[in-house]
């Protein structure tokens, strides 16, 4: 380590040591001890400014078929950044770090690094380490750029470029891309997950894209039924009542607000257990019906609880869910009974009468 | 975390709200303006108005909102050959196409995108954002029209 080291520092000019070996040597911190320094170190040390000049193109496809050059020029670098001071490496190494956690800040670049490092492990160290260099760079390059403006020699400029080549690499920045965009699917099928019941124990993007499809088709088919319930029940409602304006229609007959919440006063009808179930619609009611109840209170009174149960889950509660066309046509055969003009509880009412 | 979610559940009630509000009164006009006309025609115009008024509440900010609002525009009863136009369009669209064989995954993401409103055009990412909150106002409408079928009948 030290023969080469001083070997490089005495081939090198001064400047060139004092600027562009520390882009490098940044960069390549690592791998580069290991191999071939000693070997290779003196045919470097004869034709260094050949191997700088054509770095640059040979980088992009340096991966494969270029691995000694490589090696070897990186090696230069940092030997010679090393034996230039001698607290150097420690110091560039608190740089990158810094660097480093810079990237983990940001999400993409946090990404790239996972990502890389996954794909990378299988290539090998050199790989992984270049990778690194990209993203050193990526955060890097403005603050690389005064000094470089400041040395005049070429080398640091060429070094610059070569970084921008690094950078600029297409399948860089589309395998960025398409990482970004995976993490953007997988965070919304883990929010549709979380939305849709039962999708959570489910495994596989496809499977859950099925759970999805289901429940949509599902409220869809919902939203149709209940359209025809609606339906029915709307058509049920006499046009002649319905003089009263839209502006009491939505502040008495329906309580919008309280229809959007969700009483539980409607189902508990059908338990038919509440001998007041009459009352208990009173304060959401018209004043036509109100002033119905007044009249026929006594009548309403007469009914037992069971009586009330028996109408209200038998008689209107089967036919009319279960058979919209079926409600239908009860109201329309009671029709010339509907005197009373109340949409809301005549037909139930007639019903009952009916039965018994 | 906490203000997110309760940010989202006053903006769920606001849409609710909103929702019933339009529904109710669509449903008042529907009845006012009663034609003889079929039980599913009737049914489908319902089923319009809910639509209509889940869209109108959700406003123009969602892909899906828009598309609903756009398809109304253009498929009001009231407007001539728009419908039977885009009828002849999507058929001849739809001889042209030709048969591609997907991944079960692309496929069901077709599925999806003729599921929801508006979806053919857009990519995967917004298509499943899009999909959340479709979901979330499909149940929030289901609800909804639950209760005031619940109401209107008892």
């Amino acid at each position: 380590m030290d023969p080469s080291s001083l070997i490089h520092e005495s081939s090198f000019p001064a400047s060139n040591t004092s600027t562009s070996a520390y882009n490098l040597a940044e960069i390549w911190q690592f791998p580069i001890d290991s191999g071939a320094v000693t070997d290779s170190a003196p045919i470097l040390g004869i034709q260094p400014a050949a191997r700088r000049a054509t770095y640059p193109q040979a980088l992009p496809f340096a991966d494969a078929p270029l691995p000694n050059n490589r090696d070897v020029s990186v090696e230069e670098s940092t030997v010679t950044e090393h034996s230039g001071r001698s607290g150097g490496r420690k110091r560039r190494d608190s740089a990158s770090e810094d660097e480093s956690s810079k990237l983990v800040s940001t999400s993409s670049g946090n990404d790239m690094q996972d990502y890389n490092g996954k794909r990378l492990k299988v290539g090998g160290s050199k790989d992984e380490n270049g990778e690194l260099k990209a993203d050193v760079e990526a955060s890097s390059g403005n603050g690389n750029k005064p000094t470089e403006q400041c040395a005049p020699p070429e080398p640091p400029k060429q070094d610059y470029i070569h970084v921008r080549a690094r950078r600029g690499q297409a399948t860089d920045s589309h395998s960025l891309a398409e990482r970004a965009r995976r993490e953007k699917i997988s965070e919304r099928m883990k929010i549709l997950q979380d939305l849709v019941p039962g999708c959570n124990k489910v495994i596989g993007k496809a499977l859950v894209l099925d759970e999805i499809i289901n429940y949509i088709q599902s409220l869809q088919r919902q939203v149709e039924f209940l359209s025809m319930k609606l339906e029915a029940v709307n058509s049920r409602m006499n046009p002649s009542i319905e003089g009263f304006p839209t502006k009491d229609f939505g502040m008495q007959t329906f309580d919008a607000s309280a229809m959007a919440f969700g009483s539980q006063a409607p189902r508990e009808y059908g338990q038919g257990s509440q001998p007041e179930w009459l009352h208990m619609q009173l304060p959401n009611l018209s004043s036509y019906e109100y002033d119905y109840t007044s009249v026929l209170g006594g009548t309403f009174s007469a009914l037992t609880n069971a009586y009330a149960a028996l109408a209200l889950t038998n008689a209107y509660g089967a036919l009319a869910l279960t058979n919209a066309y079926g409600a239908l046509a009860l109201t329309n055969a009671y029709g010339a009974l509907t005197l009373l003009n109340l949409w809301c509880f005549t037909p139930r009412h007639l019903w009952c009468f009916g039965a018994i | 975390m906490k203000d997110e979610s309760s940010g989202s559940s006053s903006a769920n009630g606001r849409l609710k709200r909103s929702f019933a509000y339009r529904f109710i009164s669509a449903l008042s006009r529907i009845r006012r303006r009663r034609r003889p006309s079929s039980f599913y025609r009737g049914s489908r115009r319902i089923k319009r108005a809910a639509d209509a008024s889940m869209a109108y509440a959700v406003g123009s900010r969602r892909a899906w909102s828009r598309a609903i609002l756009r398809r109304l525009r253009v498929t009001r009863p009231g407007s001539g050959r728009y419908p039977s136009t885009v009828m002849i369009k999507n058929q001849k669209k739809k001889k042209k196409k030709v048969p591609i064989i997907l991944k079960p995954c692309e496929s069901r993401a077709e599925k999806l995108r003729s599921l929801i409103p508006g979806g053919e055009s857009m990519d995967l990412c917004s298509l499943l954002d899009e999909t959340a909150h479709y979901i979330r106002c499909l149940s929030t409408q289901v609800q909804v029209m639950q209760n005031i079928a619940d109401r209107l009948c008892s």
